[in-house]
């Protein structure tokens, strides 16, 4: 019996897939090789990807039901959250990666729950053009290497705000050890990922210099059951800096939010700075302490002191932890990169992104160290997976050689192929992993699961009925008009506290 | 065409990793058997509980590789404490007898990719390894002139104590790597992809900081020569 998709549709699909194939064939090879004494890190991604396979899909349409795709992306383009360059990237990829692995061992075919897979890849190319629309690409790497999602509007007004920074003085030098100490935070608070970080730009500023726009996620308590008590003196969840930096080109911003800058980066060339946080329900960036760079260095320091005492207690529980919780956290880490997704549309449930669905649990006896390490080298860096060859004659972009990551859907399935539609509802799960208790920080407070979700489906941002003049095509032929006005961000002003 | 899987490929290729090849060859076989056992189409039973391995059937699949001999790589130190018969032992520092000597005629004890180009800094080499080093840092304090010796390219083993350090020597990674992100960051300086070779516990050292930031990108003759020196000082 023929699918139910369109000849197109599947087109859309599999060009879809095979940028993705490429541009996660490109980061996981360019960048590092993930690893950790502490974390097993390779099983706990390759679990990861068998629990995104099992339960997005009727995530992603939980979603799309309450909150269309793009115009989470919309609403994404206007704060620092985990709805992000890197994150929202990883849609095709984590997903794709667990009916690789299952096609590779037999227990799938892929002209099997194909309802599902372009659900998701539907989700994930919408997602992604609403949230990098201001430079009309689907990704960093189409843009050579740059992901400049913000408006001049929203450029202007990061640039008007940072404030001057000489080597040596008060808020340089808090600001290069908050960076720092953040740095080591995130880290740790997710598991080994780099996830905490991402980054857009950069921007051209003046006086030749460059700006970017620094995102440091899920700092506060907050979905993490881990960061419970722990992280309860970090008062905002989101933080995001903005840096301007002289006689320095960044290069790369690339589709994980990373950045390469040449020369290479070094705080002696940071001109001057920002903070801000955001969430899915603020009214864009909320500027921090900046009325002044004394106050500002100040909180600086408060909050590095404060992420230098949770990185210690976090460390600590973190150590004597049994080998199946630190992947659970782990796996539950990448399978979550879509979470925030569920906080803008309002339908966020714990057990949805922290349970691990039994499916997925029932592969934990393959995964001791050496099968995780190879089974990702092969997947993502080598290509040599059996059902990731082609023919003799095929060349991939990147190697020559006839591996793909990701096999393509069959067009036989708009004939008379046979095809299955769907892995079916969400399983049961579960965790060895401490349930969640503590109130979820945001921008409104500290808030219970059902307030959150409450207050997000309330929520209205300023001009979101403008949002289609927030575009610079419409700005630079209507300069004066107070319709693209109406999206412009507050001043600069004294930050509310966040719990 | 695979013989043992329950469809054809017609551009087959055996994996590149044993352990990889081993488990989804089993796992193929067991698909294929269950299909054929089952009498219905795949269509059928591919989103069926009943047909699907189940943890016990991937704990055999473990152990008729373990009954085979085979013991695996260990990469997280907790996969090793809590089960030490299925893992290999972990290998024992270098020390060849046949190092090199500097202008100087002290010994060349390892050789790193140099983060950022910082200052030669000279102190005492400290391995850390493990858990309860790292603990035993945190609570105790670091002693002040420690370069750290870190077989873990990571960010998230040192994290509490990485401040702390006066440098690193890592043997793992790239520049890239987590903890070379962090040694940056903080300012620490570090050596990547570090071999060493007569390195102990407790050496006096120098470590050439001073040398160009390694290039990601350079060629492997470009890579080598930029490789900044670990020497031996007392």
């Amino acid at each position: 019996m023929p699918a139910r998709h369109t000849y197109p549709e599947l087109l859309n699909a599999n060009a879809y897939l095979r940028k993705a194939s490429e541009s996660f064939f490109f980061q996981c090879t360019t960048r590092t090789v993930q690893e950790s004494k502490l974390f097993p890190v390779n099983p706990y991604i390759a679990l990861s990807y068998y629990n995104a396979w099992y339960r997005w899909p009727e995530l992603l349409r939980k979603i799309d039901a309450a909150m269309p795709a793009e115009e989470i992306g919309d609403r994404a383009r206007q704060v620092g959250s985990y709805v992000n360059t890197i994150t929202m990237g990883l849609i095709p990829q984590f997903y794709l990666g667990g009916r690789q692995f299952l096609m590779d061992m037999g227990l799938l075919r892929a002209t099997d729950a194909i309802d599902d897979v372009l659900d998701v890849l539907d989700f994930g190319r919408r997602v992604n053009l609403s949230l990098h629309r201001s430079h009309a690409h689907i990704t960093p790497s189409d843009a050579g290497q740059r992901a400049q999602i913000h408006t001049a509007r929203q450029t202007a007004h990061f640039e008007e705000g940072a404030i001057g920074v000489t080597p040596g003085d008060k808020l340089h030098t808090a600001f290069g050890r908050f960076m720092a100490t953040a740095s080591a935070y995130g880290f740790l608070s997710h598991c080994e990922c780099r996830l905490s970080f991402n980054n857009h730009g950069p921007y051209k500023t003046r006086g030749g210099h460059e700006m970017l726009v620094r995102d440091m996620l899920d700092l506060a308590e907050c979905d993490y059951p881990w960061m419970d008590g722990i992280a309860a003196p970090i008062e905002h969840n989101n933080l995001t800096v903005t840096v301007v930096m002289k006689d320095t080109h960044f290069n790369i911003v690339d589709d994980w939010g990373s950045f390469e800058a040449t020369p290479s980066y070094d705080a002696a060339n940071l001109v001057a700075v920002g903070v801000y946080t955001s969430d899915h329900l603020s009214d864009g960036y909320i500027p921090l302490h900046m009325d002044n760079a004394s106050e500002l260095a100040d909180y600086l320091d408060e909050v590095r002191e404060r992420m230098t005492e949770a990185t210690s207690g976090m460390w600590k529980m973190m150590a004597g932890w049994n080998r199946t919780q630190m992947i659970e956290a782990g796996l539950l880490v990448y399978s979550g990169v879509t979470k925030d997704l569920a906080h803008f549309a309002g339908v966020y449930e714990q057990s949805d992104w922290f349970d691990i669905d039994d499916k997925a649990r029932r592969f934990y006896p393959l995964m001791n160290d050496e099968y995780g390490g190879g089974a990702i080298a092969e997947l993502v860096g080598l290509l040599s997976l059996t059902t990731q060859q082609n023919s003799e004659h095929h060349m991939e972009k990147f190697t020559g050689a006839r591996g793909e990551m990701w096999t393509p859907i069959p067009y036989s399935l708009l004939t008379d192929d046979e095809w299955t539609s769907t892995v079916g509802p969400i399983g049961p799960g579960g965790t060895a992993l401490p349930a969640k208790t503590a109130l979820y920080t945001t921008t409104r407070g500290k808030l219970t699961q059902e307030e959150n979700n409450r207050l997000a489906r309330e929520f209205r941002p300023t001009g979101w009925d403008q949002r289609h003049y927030d575009d610079d095509t419409w700005v630079k032929s209507h300069p004066h008009d107070p319709r693209g006005r109406a999206l412009d961000p507050a001043p600069v002003a004294a930050a509310p506290t966040g719990a | 065409m695979t013989e043992t899987a329950a469809f054809q490929d017609a551009w087959p290729k055996p994996s590149a990793t044993p352990v990889v090849e081993a488990y989804h060859t089993a796992i193929r076989k067991l698909a294929a058997d269950r299909l054929a056992a089952d009498g219905r189409r795949w269509e059928e039973v591919v989103h069926d509980p009943a047909f699907q391995p189940t943890a016990a059937d991937y704990e055999t699949i473990e152990a008729d590789l373990l009954a085979s001999g085979y013991r695996f790589e260990m990469s997280a130190i907790v996969s090793l404490q809590e089960a030490p018969d299925k893992y290999k032992a972990v290998a024992e520092r270098v020390d060849s007898g046949l190092q090199e000597e500097d202008e100087q005629g002290r010994s060349i004890v390892g050789t790193g990719d140099n983060v950022f180009r910082a200052q030669d800094v000279e102190g005492t080499a400290r391995f850390v390894s493990t858990v309860e080093r790292v603990m035993e840092l945190l609570t105790e304090g670091v002693p002040e002139d420690t370069i750290a010796v870190i077989d873990d390219s990571g960010g998230t083993l040192t994290a509490p104590i990485l401040g702390d350090f006066k440098a690193v020597i890592c043997m793992g990674g790239t520049v890239r790597s987590h903890l070379g992100i962090l040694t940056r960051e903080y300012q620490v300086p570090c050596l990547m992809a570090a071999e060493i070779d007569g390195l102990n516990e407790g050496d006096r050292i120098l470590v050439e900081y001073a040398k160009p930031a390694a290039d990601a990108y350079a060629d492997a003759d470009t890579a080598a020569a930029q490789r900044a020196r670990v020497i031996k000082v007392s």
